[in-house]
């Protein structure tokens, strides 16, 4: 596996909470304080009633039970307030600390080296930074405030029962401790089945987002019948999952009911006993038995919590797994790579995507800064590969590759990528406007120098014909543009950052040759003064080349200056020159 | 449809199982009901009013036994809830993803794919959770009825007194949930960004590392958060608000007790017991109308939902979203039916007269194309960037709605939805851009068809695919990563040319096939086909092997044929064919 992995160790976890709730401790103080007050309202409520019985037991005035009434109602609205204050308050913390959260995931994800993004459809991804960060989210501010609050909630329960009789409060601990053991025991079981869950969840809009893109080569090739069988398929592998996953909640649900019922009738047994002794008043008993009452909220939250925590629990998992990923592709120690046009030399350069895989196999060659090459070879021999070698997309087994005598793993990458500049053959249009997508949000880059990139290009009937200029909308995966306008849109991009090396692979191919010719000129231009690297396989492309490179199957089949090897009959560059001539005769 | 009935007719699809949720959910939210007046009975022993001969110990084992009863109508409650909300959300997503599937391939959905995964999961995720919850409703509606009865015979002005304002908050609360909506679907739509904005980002993770925008992409992204994180407080808000009223009313109705109680507990009339169980109902009483509330809202909300899924779909009435299918969760799934190959399919000619179709919103497109295809004739189309051949493919195809035209396949005019018309066996497409699955290299190429080794071998072989098989791993049944990144550009058209191959259709159509071609490898592909010349080709190219094999070529030009002919016709009439021609003279060795 081209990723490291490491552990997960437990202090990471609270690191995680931490560090993103750092930064807003005012508010988490402000929702201390405010849950601290409405805890402290609740215990109050039920000494009032106690003390309404008791009065009204021993015939007090009416004025005063009404006064207990009213001074009921009053803390309870309160109560109320508190709460909706305190759950926006949290509300906020908790969006604020993911969306934190989320965007360091995806900032990290989009640093990840391209061996981690082969391996998964975006729809996993969405899963992944947004499905399982909302899971989390609740975790953030509930799970720490509401717990802290449910905890002093019961704690002061159980300081006030002590104040009525010993043999109460320490029969409610017990209960509490027992309670608190049972959930424990039974949340073990009902984790694992939620991350099952969620990786199940992840594969089928993995699924569905494949799918939706494909919806041309589905019905154009009478494949719908066999999507829908593929969905029905992993339903049939979903349903018994979900299942699992629900019935670890009903365990835990029963469990809280059981335990309930054990609190209740520890509440009858002593109280009758206390009663029996002529210890207790009956208001009292009404009191511990509303308490141990009161005691289900907590501990009843405390179970969804848990339960959040469940799902929280899973994500924690996944999102920290995703943060260990490093990419092998390491910053160097940033040496700067020189102006201008780049030289290219591979050493004995040996790669392969996996184990026992050989992609490329010693490969050396050199190309000097300004010089032109051509790369030619079957589809499969390795001319892509070269290609995401010098991007440093992967790093080579052995050997290493040189850019104006620098070793690609010791400038930044970052720096690297901005001096190097590719043109693939996938499309890759998002969903913004053509600025975006030409610049890629960088505002540093100037409208005219755009316009002015178009038109070398051959763009600007295109671009004059926009609704809207450099405003106007592009769909995702480049809708409404043909093939060859989104090349060209490809091409300007590069030529927006200005690298000192250009590697075109297979671009122009997609082309028709009057646009074509149209792109020769332009590039005639903008190569001026930077290095080019061209993979084609049509010949006339290469035409613009100084040096040619043949590869099959990942090893160099020859190499040299293209005029020498065109003038020398024997060499195999020749021979394909002959093999294409009705391209060359009209 | 309305949002009422569309629940409805989507609960009908499992009626029984619907049902029996319904029942057992009643049972367990009756639950409290007991246990209630067991603490009555308790309370009135201590004081010594108790009608019964319970002891403590007959009080509390009867607890647990009520206890034991609930726990196991919970886990039957829980099987049929889920399996009850599993049929419901896998029909929605069956049906919308068919009827996406249907659509005209390039115009199956009016958002980009990321966004609209919010549809397939946040928004039937909801219609899960209100049919979920109307099982609940009916439970909490039965206790209320249930108490409220006990409750009267006990005190019933007392009572009234509680019950009374509780109706006129739900009522108020009513009228509130409506102001909901808005901000339900504002979240909605800002999360949708969000996901959207993901899915982009991981779509083009390649040409964004290339370009080095990480930073900038990500602000972007920052932004859509903070407005996602805005909407979903208002939201938040306004629930919680309606939240506390409902919870305040209840106190306000303990308090209401406590003055109306006064006089009665002083008078000896009214028990430290009954006191007890009124208060223990109310509370579950108050847990009934916020649930109740709560799934009003749901209720509410759901429309908007249900307008998001219509959107989806671009159908105004919702009849699609609830077709009754099996959803195959049990037993066999039936096999797939292969199209067989009728007499009428065989292609003698196709004609096309007056083919438009235009951009939404633009004036790009084709415009009254003219076209014959006769049976094993190879036809190129060509032309310039933006002349419009590919659209034309595409609007023949019924991949985009045509604006007019009219197309007959053997002399027969075609009717309505041509997409499903052009479909193998008369015709197979390998598009521009190919899309392989996370699958098999064999199920990326069968699609489904049958397992025939010697056809797929054909396949392959003519797709010149043959020598890249051998050096995969696992050969054809290597697994091929997300859109097929783990093949070359050229293994990726050529697999998408096998699918089109397998499929033995009438006429085959090749968008821009070689463009990530070698030479060699083109001229191997051209030359296998036509050996082997069943099959009519309609092919999208300028390169030269191909115009030059070619029966009959057809040059666009802004969207319109600017001339039609033989290789040798054009280069002598056509400015425009020459100047596509000369492409490969300039700079001859």
């Amino acid at each position: 596996m081209k990723v490291v992995n490491m552990k997960i160790p437990l202090k990471q976890y609270i690191g995680l909470l931490r560090g993103y709730l750092k930064t807003q401790k005012l508010a988490m103080l402000w929702l201390a304080i405010l849950l601290v007050s409405g805890t402290a309202l609740q215990l109050v409520n039920p000494q009032i009633i106690r003390y309404f019985i008791d009065t009204s037991q021993e015939s007090g005035s009416m004025e005063l039970l009404l006064y207990a009434a009213l001074l009921y109602i009053g803390v309870s609205l309160l109560n109320q307030g508190i709460l909706v204050v305190a759950t926006y308050i949290g509300e906020n913390v908790g969006w604020t600390a993911t969306n934190q959260l989320r965007v360091d995931v995806a900032a990290h994800s989009l640093g990840l080296d391209m061996s981690f993004h082969k391996n998964r459809t975006s729809g996993e991804s969405v899963e992944r930074v947004d499905g399982d960060i909302n899971a989390l989210a609740n975790f953030f501010s509930n799970f720490v405030i509401v717990l802290l609050s449910n905890l002093l909630l019961m704690v002061g329960i159980i300081v006030l029962l002590f104040r009525e009789n010993i043999l109460i409060g320490f029969s409610m601990v017990v209960f509490i401790i027992v309670a608190m053991v049972s959930i424990q025991y039974i949340r073990k079981f009902a984790v694992p089945h939620w991350t099952e869950l969620r990786q199940m969840n992840g594969r089928f809009f993995g699924f569905l987002v494949e799918h939706l893109e494909g919806t041309e080569d589905t019905r154009a090739n009478g494949a719908t019948g066999y999507v829908m069988r593929q969905y029905h398929l992993l339903l049939r592998k979903w349903l018994p999952v979900r299942i699992r996953a629900f019935m670890g909640w009903a365990a835990m649900w029963i469990t809280t009911i059981f335990v309930f019922t054990l609190g209740t009738a520890v509440a009858f047994g002593v109280s009758a006993y206390l009663w029996q002794q002529g210890v207790l008043t009956i208001g009292t008993a009404y009191m511990i038995f509303h308490y141990t009452e009161l005691l289900g909220k907590p501990i009843e939250k405390l179970r969804t919590q848990i339960e959040d925590l469940q799902k929280a629990d899973a994500s924690i998992h996944r999102v920290q797994e995703l943060m260990e990923l490093r990419s092998t592709i390491q910053d160097g120690d940033g040496t700067p790579l020189s102006k201008g046009p780049l030289s290219v030399t591979f050493q004995q350069v040996k790669f392969g995507y996996e184990e026992g895989l050989t992609t490329l196999n010693d490969i050396n060659f050199r190309l000097e800064p300004g010089k032109v090459l051509g790369v030619i070879g079957r589809t499969g021999s390795g001319k892509t590969t070269l290609t995401r070698l010098l991007m440093r997309f992967y790093d080579p087994d052995e050997g290493r590759i040189l850019l104006g005598d620098v070793d690609t793993r010791d400038p930044y990458v970052h720096e690297l990528r901005k001096r190097v500049g590719l043109v693939t053959q996938s499309i890759e249009i998002f969903q913004g406007t053509v600025r975006d997508n030409l610049t890629f949000f960088d505002d540093k880059i100037q409208d005219p120098y755009i316009i002015e990139v178009l038109h070398e290009l051959g763009l600007q009937s295109w671009y004059t014909a926009l609704p809207n200029g450099l405003d106007s909308p592009l769909e995702s995966g480049g809708g409404g543009l043909s093939a060859g306008e989104a090349q060209l849109l490809a091409f300007a991009r590069v030529f927006l950052t200005d690298p000192g090396l250009i590697i075109l692979d297979e671009a122009s191919s997609r082309l028709d040759p009057a646009s074509e010719q149209w792109m020769e000129r332009a590039m005639n231009r903008l190569l001026h003064n930077r290095t080019c690297i061209i993979i084609a396989h049509r010949l006339s492309t290469l035409q613009r080349a100084d040096q040619i490179l043949m590869l099959e199957d990942g090893e160099i089949k020859e190499y040299g200056n293209r005029t020498e090897l065109v003038s020398n009959k024997s060499s195999r560059f020749s021979e394909v020159l002959a093999a294409g001539l009705e391209e060359v005769l009209v | 449809m309305t949002n009422y009935h569309f629940l409805y007719r989507l609960t009908k699809y499992r009626f029984t199982l619907y049902i029996g949720n319904v029942i057992l959910w009643t049972i367990i939210t009756l639950g409290p009901i007991i246990p209630g007046l067991i603490m009555k009975e308790f309370f009135d022993k201590l004081e010594g009013k108790s009608v019964y001969e319970f002891g403590v110990g007959g009080l509390i084992a009867l607890l647990l036994a009520v206890a034991l009863v609930r726990s196991l109508t919970i886990i039957a409650g829980f099987i049929t809830d889920v399996n009850l909300r599993f049929r419901m959300s896998g029909l929605l997503r069956r049906n919308m993803l068919e009827h996406i599937l249907k659509k005209p391939g390039a115009r199956a959905i009016p958002c980009s794919p990321g966004e609209a995964i919010t549809q397939f999961r946040e928004d039937v995720e909801h219609v899960e959770e209100t049919i979920s919850w109307s099982a609940d409703a009916v439970g909490m509606a039965f206790f209320a009825g249930v108490s409220f009865y006990i409750l009267y015979n006990i005190h019933a002005q007392l009572t009234l007194y509680v019950f009374l304002p509780l109706v006129v908050v739900v009522t108020a609360a009513q009228l509130a949930t409506s102001r909901l909506q808005k901000y339900r679907a504002a979240s909605r739509e800002a999360t949708s960004q969000v996901t959207g904005a993901i899915n982009e980002m991981f779509n083009s993770v390649q040409a964004i590392q290339i370009a080095g925008a990480e930073q900038r992409v990500i602000q972007r992204f920052k932004l859509l958060n903070d407005t996602r994180r805005v909407t979903m407080l208002k939201d938040k808000l306004m629930n919680s608000l309606l939240e506390s009223v409902f919870s305040n009313t209840v106190n306000i109705g303990t308090g209401l007790i406590l003055v109306v109680a006064a006089q009665s507990m002083w008078e000896g009339t009214f028990s430290v017991g009954e006191f007890a169980l009124f208060v223990y109902y109310l509370a579950f009483v108050t847990q009934f109308i916020q649930n109740f509330g709560k799934f009003m809202t749901l209720f509410k909300q759901n429309q908007v939902s249900l307008d998001r899924m219509k959107f989806l779909l671009q159908d105004e009435s919702a009849t699609q979203l609830v077709e009754r299918h099996p959803l195959h969760l049990r037993g066999e799934i039936p096999d797939l039916i292969h199209p067989v190959t009728a007499a009428s399919d065989v292609l003698d000619r196709l004609e096309v007269r007056d083919l438009t179709y235009h951009y939404p919103g633009t004036d790009r497109g084709i415009e009254g194309i003219n076209l014959n295809i006769r049976k094993q004739t190879l036809n190129v189309v060509t032309g310039q960037i933006g002349s419009g051949k590919t659209t034309l493919v595409r609007a023949l195809l019924g991949l985009l709605p045509m604006d007019r035209g009219e197309i007959r396949w053997n002399g027969k005019v075609l009717e309505g939805d041509v997409g499903s018309f052009f479909v193998p066996p008369r015709t197979a497409y390998t598009p521009q851009v190919t899309r392989l699955y996370s699958d098999t290299l064999k199920n990326n190429i069968l699609l489904g068809l049958p397992d025939d080794s010697e056809r797929i071998e054909g396949a392959i072989h003519a797709a010149v695919l043959d020598h890249d098989v051998e050096h995969l791993h696992y050969g054809i049944d290597t697994v091929i990563g997300p859109r097929g990144v783990k093949l070359s550009g050229g293994q990726a058209q050529r697999t998408a040319a096998a699918r089109m191959f397998v499929r033995d259709a009438q006429l085959l159509v090749f968008d821009d096939l070689s463009s990530a071609l070698d030479i060699d490898t083109e001229r191997k592909l051209w030359e296998r086909l036509y050996q082997s010349r069943e099959s009519a080709c309609l092919v999208v190219s300028h390169r030269k092997a191909i115009l030059q094999k070619a029966d009959h070529i057809i040059v666009m030009r802004e969207g319109r044929i600017e001339a039609e002919g033989t290789l040798e016709e054009l280069l002598l009439t056509n400015e425009e064919m020459r100047r596509i021609w000369n492409m490969g003279d300039e700079g001859n060795t």
